[in-house]
């Protein structure tokens, strides 16, 4: 039965959050860091959570996004603003083409194969553009004065501070209905049965190879809009090093698995937990997030691993609220 | 000139496949038993050239003195590791084990750059060198393959002639069957897992024999990525698969190295990570089973 109940709650805590970030002056950058965080939650929780596959690539996926912004911007300049609508398209081509040359390759077996192929993807993507030097190699690619020279300083400034920020708050807004979407639709029901019991869910007739990566697609080219948007657009630079650092995947794990995975509600949760600890904790532990992410993470898997919604959902189970809860 | 760079880098390549096959060992055996994939292999390699490097600076402990040392400690370590997390995952879905893993490698990287500090470091110990018509080969390099093949020898023969290795065969059989025939499974999973990390550390200290340089408390990932490539090419859950594929991917590499370098405009050390993963989905496209095998 078709439940859209739960975006009610999803849509309230988004109107909030924009809220206080256009309200109360000095959240703006604040609130736009939180968002950040809840999108890559977002975007992961639809392959992790609902497939209970590990993408230990992910980041990579926000880096061809962010490459795909920044190739845009910086060699069709000329195309003015269609250039950002060329970067859109880049962005979301160098997903289709990653998700589809790793997941076409290994979603077709089991998920400890899938995790040891993701595991080279970042690295490997990486060195490459290093290595060959594609797009400036090593140096990246810088855009503030490209972009200056094309748009005049105004709207370039415009562009990185107001359009990055709106584009953002629009994948975060999408991706949320896109998750209650899948939750309510056969891919949904098939993605649960293949996440329980994958040799069942095969037995019964659904291919499992074809949901796995459907999961995958929609989750890597919002991953790759999240880079094209927060990264490229916002901080006009794109360095390798940067763009495929791989605290973001922990990042993103840690918000999935601490919010709750294959929920609606649980990456928003984690998504906002993690960024306020973070946007406050980074002040005085820089550095060590790591450090303490890692250990954070083994506590969730081995105690806690429904997550915080996943736990509230079973305090909640025969209570009025419960159908609002997903 | 290129004919006799290649003849240098392949035999090189071969030197170094048997230091790789070692380091891949573990990871397999891991796999084999307890059915978990040890997403943080890198990080216990890294742990064994740290344990070379800190032994011959503070004690000038040859670094050969350290092999045993590294296998003491990474047998410590497979046992903490073992009891506080792995235990309680052993039936848990895949994803947990594998975020654990992986959580555990992060943890230890992190620990150690707190307590190393970040910066490359390296130590040099000559013991003379060999030469061959087309190159000389410093005698630690052929201290490490030797020591990794008698390594790999000792271990193939405790699996194969003791008691305790039959075990350990026949819980990689059958689980269930082992349990019924009185194996204590939860005992031998502590063993494996231990006996894993141990050559992995281990094998961080070969490492350092082959290049002695470049010590860093992230030099894990990169072998975390070879080894996958090294274990799927053996077929995963076996340690001897994983042995012989290690000299395959050596070569490979070495050779590919050579031929990357001829042309212009790239940097060949980079690429042959991309390689190395590029490699990886072909077998996974071609034969996820293994090459050699497998399974």
């Amino acid at each position: 039965m078709a439940n859209y109940k739960p975006l009610i709650p999803t849509l309230v805590i988004y109107t909030i959050l924009i809220a206080i970030g256009a309200l109360v002056p000095g959240m703006w950058q604040p609130v736009m860091f939180v968002l950040f965080y809840v999108a890559i939650g977002q975007a992961l929780n639809i392959f992790l959570g609902f497939t209970g596959y590990v993408n230990f690539g992910y980041v990579a996926l926000l880096g061809v996004g962010a490459y795909g912004m920044g190739v845009a911007l910086k060699y069709y300049t000329y195309l003015g603003v269609g250039a950002i609508v060329l970067g859109v398209i880049l962005a979301v081509f160098f997903a289709l083409l990653l998700s589809l040359a790793v997941g076409g390759v290994a979603l077709r077996l089991r998920g400890a194969y899938f995790a040891i192929a993701t595991i080279g993807v970042n690295e490997g993507l990486k060195h490459l553009i290093e290595g060959a030097r594609i797009w400036g190699g090593s140096h990246g690619i810088i855009l503030s004065g490209t972009l200056r020279k094309a748009f005049g300083s105004e709207f370039a400034n415009y562009l990185s501070t107001f359009v990055a920020d709106v584009f953002l708050i629009a994948i975060v807004v999408i991706s949320g209905i896109v998750t209650i979407y899948i939750l309510n639709n056969r891919i949904g029901y098939a993605l649960l049965a293949l996440r329980e019991d994958e040799d069942a869910a095969k037995v019964m007739g659904i291919n499992v190879t074809k949901y796995k990566l459907i999961a995958f697609i929609i989750s890597s080219v919002i991953a790759a809009l999240i880079g094209a948007s927060a990264w490229t657009l916002k901080m006009t630079y794109v360095f390798p090093s940067d763009v495929f650092a791989i605290g973001y995947t922990v990042e993103a794990i840690v918000i999935v698995m601490l919010g709750g995975a294959g929920t609606l509600l649980g990456p928003l949760i984690g998504g906002i937990i993690y960024g306020v600890l973070k946007y406050y904790l980074s002040v005085i532990l820089p550095g060590l997030q790591l450090l303490i992410l890692a250990p954070l993470l083994i506590v969730i898997v081995v105690l806690f691993p429904e997550g915080i919604i996943g736990y509230v959902k079973k305090k909640l189970r025969y209570t009025s609220v419960f159908e609002y809860v997903m | 000139m290129i004919a006799e760079q290649l003849a240098a880098n392949l035999l090189y390549g071969a030197i170094l496949g048997g230091v790789y096959g070692l380091a891949t060992m573990g990871l397999s055996l891991i796999f084999g038993v307890l059915r978990i994939v040890n997403v943080g292999h890198g990080a216990f390699i890294m742990i064994g050239a740290f344990t070379a490097y800190w032994m011959f600076i503070l004690y000038s402990i040859a670094p050969v003195v350290s092999i045993p040392i590294a296998l003491v400690i990474g047998l410590a370590l497979g046992f903490v590791i073992f009891y506080s997390v792995i235990k309680r995952l052993v039936d848990a879905p895949e994803l947990s084990t594998l975020l654990a893993t992986f959580a555990i490698g992060l943890l230890i990287e992190e620990a150690a750059k707190v307590a190393w500090g970040s910066d490359y470091v390296g130590y040099s110990w000559d013991i003379g060198s060999l030469s061959l018509p087309f190159t000389t080969i410093p005698l630690t390099k052929i201290l490490a393959f030797v020591s990794s093949v008698v390594i790999a020898a000792v271990v193939y023969l405790w699996f194969q002639k003791t008691k305790l290795g039959a075990a350990v065969r026949a819980v990689v059989e059958d689980r269930d069957g082992a349990m019924v025939c009185g194996i204590n499974v939860n005992r031998i999973f502590a063993l494996s897992f231990s006996l894993g990390i141990g050559l992995t550390v281990l094998s961080g200290v070969l490492v350092t024999l082959f290049v002695p340089v470049g010590i860093n408390v992230y030099m894990g990932g990169e072998y975390t990525l070879k080894a996958f490539v090294i274990a799927v090419l053996g077929g995963l859950a076996s340690p001897w698969g994983a042995f012989y594929a290690g000299f395959i991917f050596g070569l490979l590499e070495n050779g590919s190295y050579t031929l990357l370098g001829l042309i212009p405009g790239v940097e060949p050390f980079g690429l042959t990570r991309f390689v190395s993963f590029a490699m990886l989905l072909i077998i996974l496209l071609i034969k996820p089973s293994g090459l050699l095998g497998g399974e």
